[in-house]
């Protein structure tokens, strides 16, 4: 049988080219006892994955349906354990009823990062709806989000995030901006 | 097989496992074997194996049972791919076939219709896979999945009907009561 543990999860990221907004990410998961990563990825994410993947802290679970991180972290925070949610905005949609209905009803506190396509500089006309959708879904679930921009304050506002999250016992939403991650250079 | 009897089965040999109950009659079978590491669901269909996987993944030192539908893992059967690429040894994933959706006035989904759930398991990369229907064979092949150290899933088919029991609807003291269980200093085996 397959040996799942030698096979790397962040696939053709290199963990060198790791910009400095997942660093940062990392660093504030990290001082929070985030150790777990529940993913399905983008090409944004994808970068932040190298960089955890290639820090034995980080534990990943790359997921095949958006809501499946949903239960997961669930069960994590059952058995004792922090971890985050990281997916793209189209993916949000996959998710919502886990959200609503097992998140935010039984309280399981997690930071859901969405890489947001749809805003600034996209090429892909079926990402727009969905992505524009973000705010107004978590709005409707009532769950709390910021969108990151800059790298200027990204720790303070991270970090106040989390310690939000955990006290309010809920996952709250941290969107990262193409103005933060960079967009596709495909017209 | 009735579900309820097989589910007798399961709190029996459960040990100190976690259960974790799937939505609908799957958890409220598992209500007269009430105990403080049983984890029920409120909605949130197809969750209870995602949810065993993760607490799978943070207590190696635990067997992880999750009681699902049939209906509920066809609402997410990439979850079983998620837990064979997790790595997960620890999990016994029983999934009740009914021939449908039970709840809502037994509508037919899966086996009624040819889909053979033991066999997905299998394709998912499942170390141990079984499909039961009678109570003897579902005993012996239970006590020796719990005991094991390889990942099982055990389908048993039941027969059509409703459960009677329901838990509490008050979900975070579901959750806190799980989650106190499952700590060093908490509660142990109930």
């Amino acid at each position: 049988m397959t040996d799942v543990f030698s096979i790397k999860r962040s696939g053709r990221h290199e963990a060198a080219s790791a910009p400095a907004w997942a660093r940062t990410l990392l660093d504030v998961f990290r001082a929070e006892d985030i150790h777990n990563l529940v993913f399905l990825p983008d090409t944004v994410m994808g970068r932040l994955l190298a960089l955890a993947e290639s820090d034995t802290y980080f534990r990943l679970v790359g997921v095949h349906r958006e809501e499946e991180a949903v239960g997961i972290l669930t069960g994590m925070f059952m058995g004792g354990q922090r971890g985050a949610m990281l997916i793209q905005s189209s993916g949000l949609g996959n998710a919502l009823n886990a959200l609503g209905s097992l998140a935010m009803a039984y309280r399981i506190p997690f930071p859901l990062l969405v890489s947001l396509r749809g805003e600034l500089g996209e090429f892909n006309p079926a990402q727009l709806q969905m992505g524009r959708a973000v705010p107004g879904c978590l709005d409707a679930l009532n769950i709390r989000h910021v969108t990151l921009r800059s790298e200027t304050d990204l720790e303070t506002i991270v970090s106040g995030a989390l310690k939000t999250c955990y006290t309010a016992e809920e996952p709250f939403g941290l969107l990262l901006s193409a103005q933060l991650t960079g967009w596709k250079p495909e017209k | 097989m009735l579900r309820l009897d097989a589910t007798r089965i399961v709190a029996e040999l459960a040990g100190e496992a976690p259960i974790i109950g799937g939505v609908g009659n799957n958890t409220f079978d598992l209500i007269p074997f009430d105990r403080p590491r049983n984890f029920y669901m409120w909605n949130s269909m197809g969750m209870a194996s995602s949810i065993g996987l993760g607490l799978a993944l943070v207590r190696p030192d635990l067997r992880v049972i999750v009681l699902d539908g049939d209906g509920s893992i066809l609402m997410n059967l990439g979850s079983l791919a998620t837990e064979r690429a997790s790595g997960v040894a620890n999990l016994v994933h029983v999934i009740w076939d009914n021939g449908g959706w039970e709840i809502t006035g037994a509508q037919p989904a899966g086996s009624p219709f040819g889909v053979d759930l033991e066999a997905v398991a299998r394709g998912c990369g499942f170390a141990r896979t079984s499909t039961v229907d009678d109570l003897d064979a579902f005993r012996r092949v239970f006590a020796e999945a719990i005991s094991d150290t390889r990942a099982w899933a055990i389908v048993g088919k039941v027969d059509p009907g409703d459960s009677p029991y329901r838990p509490s609807k008050n979900c975070t003291r579901l959750r806190d009561r799980f989650r106190t269980s499952l700590e060093p200093e908490g509660d142990g085996p109930g």
